[in-house]
């Protein structure tokens, strides 16, 4: 049965007016006609590739099947040829195709539905951009809290109305963001997009079970708003339930699709210096993403998508699911490195969930007996820092600001010695902490 | 060194490496303050929060601490082992060296890094700006790296304008610029130019006459090497006259020029605005624009700003929120081969490139003589890729009205002969029809230039025919 996907008007309504504001370049207008047999274009401004000073790149990886071993790829002829120059706005043809394969094979979407996929130099440049045009200033948006705290400020630029919804172990709480919508006052437009990271979200490390993404879907549906997945720990995924299914994949269950804005990276599986993540979703905010584009920065680095390419080309689709699966594991030793070091110094100190993807432990640091929560950021900057231990105060994601006696922390980096000993001075800041408060 | 830190979001610092100074130490240079700038970024900028982890980062440094703050991903699982690529030689024209990156390298290029760039390569820019503009550091100024210089253009309008300020704009002018000043509804004041670059009396009468209800336009735009699309590069009068408009008028100059290597003139080459600053009462006006595009690959994606810090500051946050960095990766590339190359070696490969686009310059000015002779009208650019010319639509004494619209011919007579130019209404900011073209002689070889521009001939001629007998 074939996939029924909203219609191209449908978006109207979720472009921003700067997006409906930008026209198309009278130039590209041009470029079809090149296509026309026979004739000779002096259009493009482009240089001659021959002055390009690089002939040929090897690079070499390790094999996802056998890390011990390396894999050689190369990219030369065509494809470096390709690399050096300007290309496609969206990207480059070879990687859009291994993109649509992975959408496919871990996502059920096909090509024909809708959608389509556009490259971006990191997530957090597609991010942006869809944003900006999706958001228009003063807008209220829907954004689960605590939240990632690289997108507070592009909302913040635009004067947005953040509107929290609540998330605990389960993730995002469907019935937090049900009751916002039901007890919306008619008087004020809907919020047009919500804000997600349903995989080891960023701080909170929490990943929204299958039921909790069934019933925001169903709110999407019901209240007519887009979800921004953000998913870049998609990949690490480490808990011992079957895998949820992402909303780019659950919205197939839905009458229409076209609700979903999916945002991938490969900055923690790949590179995340190499700048290559992707957007894939409805082709009318894809394509305003592209005007964007075209006009801040013309598209992500051919050079770097023709490396990555070469690379996943060679591993195929079965040596990448593998190479993910020993990222996830990675981070899932680091993680219980981490959390042994947590019971045995903060049991009873602090208060949190254990993480099942992602590089982060979001945990309450139990600084008074009752009644106030506290506040982490003025213990972190004083008590931690002298006992010379420094995590993230949870302030910082909340999108609205406010005292939280939360902090983040990342297990992605140290070894066991320095957790160790890292935990046991938040051990001793704690206790110092609550001595006072006493 | 001292200077406030600044970093990604996700905990990844960095510093600005110049302290600023009112005066450069040991020079008479009259650096324009941190104050003069603050009253003239833009709003946009001046609203862009840093966020709360920044403030965190120096305390890092205290010995002994151990940090939980940064997100970065552990780069043993990035899967890269090794990165080798071949370069041409600068020196021996079939010489290739083999470039390999060292372990550090490659980690380096694999992980987040600064905003502002990768240290070493700003280092290099430094280097290269002393190289050849004679500027140095300390005097106010700072560099970095954007992903291309579209990016950074982009970044430095937004930080100089507000919706619907006015700005001074060389035309006809880039098309991918217009785009940028159309996203802010820029007022654009179109100042032109001709075959010495813009026509600085012109931009004078406009500001002298100024409406002093109005305020005064914020910035210049101009591509002064090898324009795109008329090919013209400004003189050395041209440049130091709007240079004292900029003080006497108080804008800035976004000076942006990728094809400043690109220039095979025969008389020697003026000093970029960036250089000539350096003589004037006051320093910190220019913003200048570099790209490796045109010289060591368009797809790379690696360009770079230098100007008054606190303009890079503020791109700089902008980066933080839009798009983080430029790559790590294709900026240790870059890199790589400049350090291989060294400033001598980048002088011959430009030298080289330049010497290049001359010969094709020469081929298809060799073949607008031969088949557009008295057919159009054009002056032969010096640098750059572009040759722009008026089509001669009408007969001479044949009384049309009018001197016609290329975007029409192209779209209709051209297209049938199996040719395409540029029509030059793409780059005015107004509209309006004009007879200009701009083509690209970057690409084609000789056999097709010449058959181009003889199928070009026979459009003209036609089109001079049919507007002839609408004269009744």
């Amino acid at each position: 049965m074939a996939v029924k996907s909203l219609p191209a008007e449908f978006y109207s309504a979720f472009l921003s007016d700067a997006a409906k504001e930008r026209k198309p370049s009278p130039i590209r207008g041009l470029y079809p006609l090149e296509a026309r047999p026979g004739v000779i274009s002096l259009l493009a401004g482009k240089p001659n590739a021959t002055t390009f000073p690089l002939t040929s790149v090897k690079l070499t990886s390790r094999s996802p099947a056998d890390p011990s071993k390396e894999i050689e790829t190369e990219v030369s002829g065509q494809a470096l040829a390709e690399g050096l120059q300007y290309g496609p706005t969206a990207g480059i043809p070879s990687l859009l195709e291994w993109v649509y394969d992975l959408q496919q094979r871990e996502h059920g979407r096909k090509k024909g539905e809708g959608w389509r996929v556009s490259i971006g130099s990191g997530s957090q440049d597609v991010i942006y951009k869809a944003v900006a045009t999706m958001v228009n200033p003063g807008d209220a948006v829907l954004i689960e809290c605590p939240a990632y705290a690289g997108v507070l400020p592009m909302f913040q630029a635009l004067h947005c109305d953040l509107i929290e919804v609540e998330t605990d172990a389960q993730g995002i709480k469907s019935s937090s963001l049900r009751s916002i919508l039901q007890n919306w006052s008619e008087n004020k437009p809907k919020p047009k997009v919500l804000y997600t990271v349903p995989y080891g979200c960023n701080p909170t490390g929490m990943t929204a079970t299958l039921d909790r993404r069934r019933e925001v879907l169903a709110l999407a549906q019901e209240h007519n708003f887009i979800i921004l997945e953000d998913d870049p720990y998609y990949f690490l995924y480490y808990g011992n339930a079957a895998r949820y299914p992402s909303y780019f994949s659950l919205e197939l269950e839905e009458p229409e699709v076209g609700r979903v804005l999916r945002f991938d990276s490969l900055s923690k599986i790949l590179s995340s210096g190499i700048r290559i993540g992707f957007a894939s979703g409805p082709e009318p905010l894809l394509q305003a993403i592209d005007m964007h584009t075209a006009v801040a920065n013309l598209q992500t680095s051919s050079l770097t998508q023709a490396i990555a390419f070469s690379l996943l080309d060679a591993w195929g689709y079965d040596g990448f699911k593998t190479h993910t699966e020993t990222v996830s594991r990675f981070y899932r030793e680091k993680r219980d490195v981490f959390e042994v070091a947590m019971r045995r110094h903060l049991s009873g100190l602090a208060e949190w969930s254990t993480p099942e993807a992602g590089m982060f432990f979001w945990f309450k640091l139990l600084l008074v007996k009752d009644g106030e929560e506290g506040d982490s950021e003025s213990i972190i900057r004083t008590k931690a820092y002298e006992r010379g231990v420094l995590a993230l105060p949870g302030t910082v994601f909340l999108p609205r600001g406010g005292k939280t006696a939360y902090v983040r922390a990342s297990f992605s980096l140290l070894g066991e010695e320095e957790v160790e000993e890292a935990v046991k001075r938040l051990r001793e800041t704690i206790l110092e902490a609550r001595a006072q408060a006493a | 060194m001292s200077g406030a830190t600044t970093t990604h979001v996700d905990g990844v610092p960095f510093q600005d490496s110049v302290t600023h100074s009112d005066t450069a130490p040991g020079s008479s240079l009259q650096v324009l303050p941190a104050s003069f700038y603050a009253s003239r970024l833009s709003h946009a900028s001046l609203r862009r929060r840093e966020d709360g982890i920044r403030a965190l980062l120096p305390l890092e440094s205290r010995p002994g601490l151990i940090s939980l703050l940064a997100g970065k991903p552990n780069s043993e699982t990035f899967p890269i082992t090794s990165l080798q690529f071949n370069i041409r030689d600068p020196f021996t024209p079939n010489g290739e060296t083999t470039m390999q990156l060292s372990e550090e390298e490659l980690n380096i290029g694999l992980q987040y890094t600064l905003t502002s760039g990768l240290p070493d390569l700003r280092e290099w820019i430094f280097g290269l700006q002393e190289r050849l503009h004679g500027r140095r550091k300390g005097e106010g100024w700072t560099v970095t790296v954007g992903a291309g210089s579209q990016d950074m253009i982009f970044k430095g309008v937004n930080a100089l304008m507000n919706p619907g300020d006015a700005i001074l704009v060389e035309t006809p002018v880039y098309a991918g610029t217009l785009t940028i000043f159309q996203a802010l509804d820029a007022e654009m004041i179109e100042v032109e130019t001709d075959s010495h670059g813009v026509c600085s009396r012109s931009m004078r009468e406009m500001l002298e006459n100024w409406p002093s209800s109005k305020p005064k336009p914020k910035f210049f735009y101009t591509v002064p090497y090898g324009s795109n699309p008329t090919g013209s590069t400004a003189t050395l009068e041209r440049r130091l006259e709007v240079l004292a408009l900029s003080r006497e008028h108080d804008f800035f100059i976004l000076e942006d020029d990728p094809y400043y290597n690109l220039y095979f003139g025969s008389s020697s080459r003026p000093p970029s605005y960036f250089e000539l600053e350096k003589d004037q009462p006051e320093v910190g006006r220019v913003l200048r624009f570099d790209s490796l595009s045109k010289i060591m690959s368009s797809g790379l994606r690696v360009g770079f700003a230098s100007g008054p810090e606190s303009i890079l500051k503020a791109m700089d946050l902008h980066s933080m929120a839009v798009n983080l960095q430029a790559s790590s990766f294709s900026q240790m590339i870059a890199l790589k081969v400049l350090s291989a190359w060294g400033y001598d070696g980048f002088t011959a490969h430009t030298a080289r490139v330049a010497q290049f686009y001359r010969q094709k310059r020469d081929v298809f000015e060799a073949a607008m003589q031969r088949h557009l002779a008295g057919l159009a009208e054009w002056t032969s650019p010096e640098a750059g890729m572009f040759f722009w010319f008026k089509l001669l639509l009408n007969e001479p004494g044949s009384g049309v009205e009018g001197e016609g619209d290329s975007e029409y011919i192209i779209r209709t007579t051209a297209l049938e002969r199996g040719v395409l130019a540029l029509p030059g209404a793409t780059f005015y900011p107004n509209p309006r029809k004009t007879p200009y073209v701009r083509a690209s002689f970057s690409l084609l070889p000789e056999d097709q230039v010449d058959e181009a521009l003889r199928r070009l001939r026979e459009v003209v001629l036609e089109a001079r025919k049919a507007n002839g007998s609408k004269r009744s």
